[in-house]
């Protein structure tokens, strides 16, 4: 291995490394509250809007996420909505990512009893109420390993982002690679740190489960 | 701004073209990383604790790192080493490997789902170790293990597209060719859409009938 020709591009692929880390921040955190948002509005909404739900759901769960991305790079300007990369990237992972995450979440959800909800209304419990102090605790437990899993594989689809002109981790690794023919050197180090990034997330997830299990005293 | 669909007829055998592809891209994939999977899941339940923990690491790997890296890495890296692939089989090698290890993961919870008194069982009464396995053990691991069998081929489909990085001809690549030339993409776009959501529609169907069918396999016992 000839690290003369590798050191000139270490800088490029550290700045894609970090528009991979914005980008998988950012899709997490505007896909997480759309996410909730879908899960509550197809299990407690009204019929039409929980109908609307699903069919949009599962209308972007059927297709690849390149051809969502595609769709929101290259055809969102026929529609006169002209936009940056990074942005188009952004929003096309944030779509995929609140579909697939609504369903983990109400899959969370599924596993409570609906009766409970009416007896907080009984109750007269307001429904924030509901949802932060009976609701949740039970739920999160359940949700948080699905959601976990769900966030490594969005990180891990940030590299798509690269197919749609984003200059991410993938993109930079194999434009350093078609320039100095090192095919593997720069793959194998965007792999390493891509398995970073998802050991961060694995951390975080034993850390939030300890976190729950202390907070609402659940038994192991 | 209005749809204009009339120029699809003209790049209808193109897409059609693309969606073969597509379809022996997932073929491919799809059969050769079935047993590809059950070498995993066995891998992962083996006496040997070092087997173990090296299928372990390789598995965290495999599903740790973007697919489209692994691509890239099966078309780019490899011919450093001596092999050279054209496109279609540098991603059927590529997705073969990492759907493996997802598999086995579905297979190897399939496997612990079953007591392991059977086996032992089955032992003392003399059986066999393979017929142990084909005739008891692995028939009753397809009811929990076919809906996420299913998904994940689901997942294979979808992660066709990726190929397109690689030079693939299928079908996203065929699309982006088009509508580099028609300036129309959305159009282009919503027919290979459609055609995705129909493959996906005829792994929904399989994966129903494959319910009904072990449902009733289990029934008849």
């Amino acid at each position: 291995m000839d690290y003369t020709l590798i050191a000139p591009y270490l800088p490029d692929l550290l700045s894609g490394f970090w528009i991979t880390v914005q980008l998988s921040v950012l899709t997490l955190v505007l896909a997480t509250p759309i996410a909730t948002a879908i899960a509550l509005g197809r299990d407690l909404g009204p019929r039409p809007l929980a109908r609307a739900l699903a069919v949009l759901v599962n209308a972007v769960r059927l297709l690849p996420a390149l051809i969502v991305l595609y769709f929101v790079f290259y055809g969102g300007p026929q529609l006169g909505l002209r936009m940056k990369p990074m942005t188009a990237a952004t929003i096309g992972l944030v779509a995929m990512g609140a579909a697939y995450m609504s369903e983990d979440i109400r899959g969370g959800f599924s596993a409570l009893d609906r009766g409970q909800l009416a007896a907080c209304r009984a109750l007269g419990l307001p429904f924030g109420h509901a949802l932060r102090r009976v609701l949740l605790p039970q739920a999160l437990p359940l949700i948080v390993p699905p959601y976990m899993t769900r966030a490594i594989i969005m990180v891990k689809g940030t590299s798509l982002a690269s197919m749609v002109s984003v200059a991410d981790l993938t993109a930079e690794a194999t434009r350093a690679s078609s320039i100095t023919y090192q095919p593997y050197v720069f793959v194998l180090l965007a792999g390493v740190l891509y398995l970073a990034l998802s050991g961060v997330l694995v951390a975080f997830q034993a850390w939030v489960e300890r976190h729950l299990r202390l907070r609402y005293r659940l038994a192991r | 701004m209005t749809l204009d669909f009339s120029t699809i007829p003209e790049v209808w055998p193109a897409l059609m073209k693309g969606a073969g592809v597509t379809i022996q891209l997932t073929l491919a994939v799809l059969i050769l990383a079935t047993p590809g999977g059950l070498l995993v899941a066995f891998l992962r339940l083996a006496p040997q604790p070092w087997l173990r923990a090296l299928v372990l690491a390789l598995s965290w790997i495999f599903r740790g790192i973007p697919p489209l890296l692994l691509l890239f890495f099966a078309f780019f890296g490899l011919p450093i080493m001596g092999l050279t692939l054209q496109p279609l089989p540098a991603a059927i090698l590529a997705m073969t490997t990492y759907m493996s290890f997802y598999f086995g993961e579905i297979f190897a919870s399939g496997l612990r789902s079953v007591p392991p008194g059977q086996a032992q069982a089955a032992a003392a009464l003399g059986i066999p170790a393979h017929r142990t396995l084909m005739r008891i053990i692995l028939p009753q691991t397809i009811p929990a293990a076919l809906p996420p069998y299913i998904s994940h081929a689901t997942e294979i489909l979808k992660g066709t597209a990726l190929a397109a990085a690689v030079a693939v001809p299928e079908l996203s690549n065929a699309a982006k060719k088009i509508f580099v030339v028609t300036y129309r993409p959305l159009e282009v776009l919503i027919v290979a859409a459609a055609i995705y959501a129909l493959l996906d529609g005829v792994l929904l169907l399989l994966q129903m009938f494959g319910e009904r069918w072990s449902n009733r396999r289990r029934a008849g016992r």
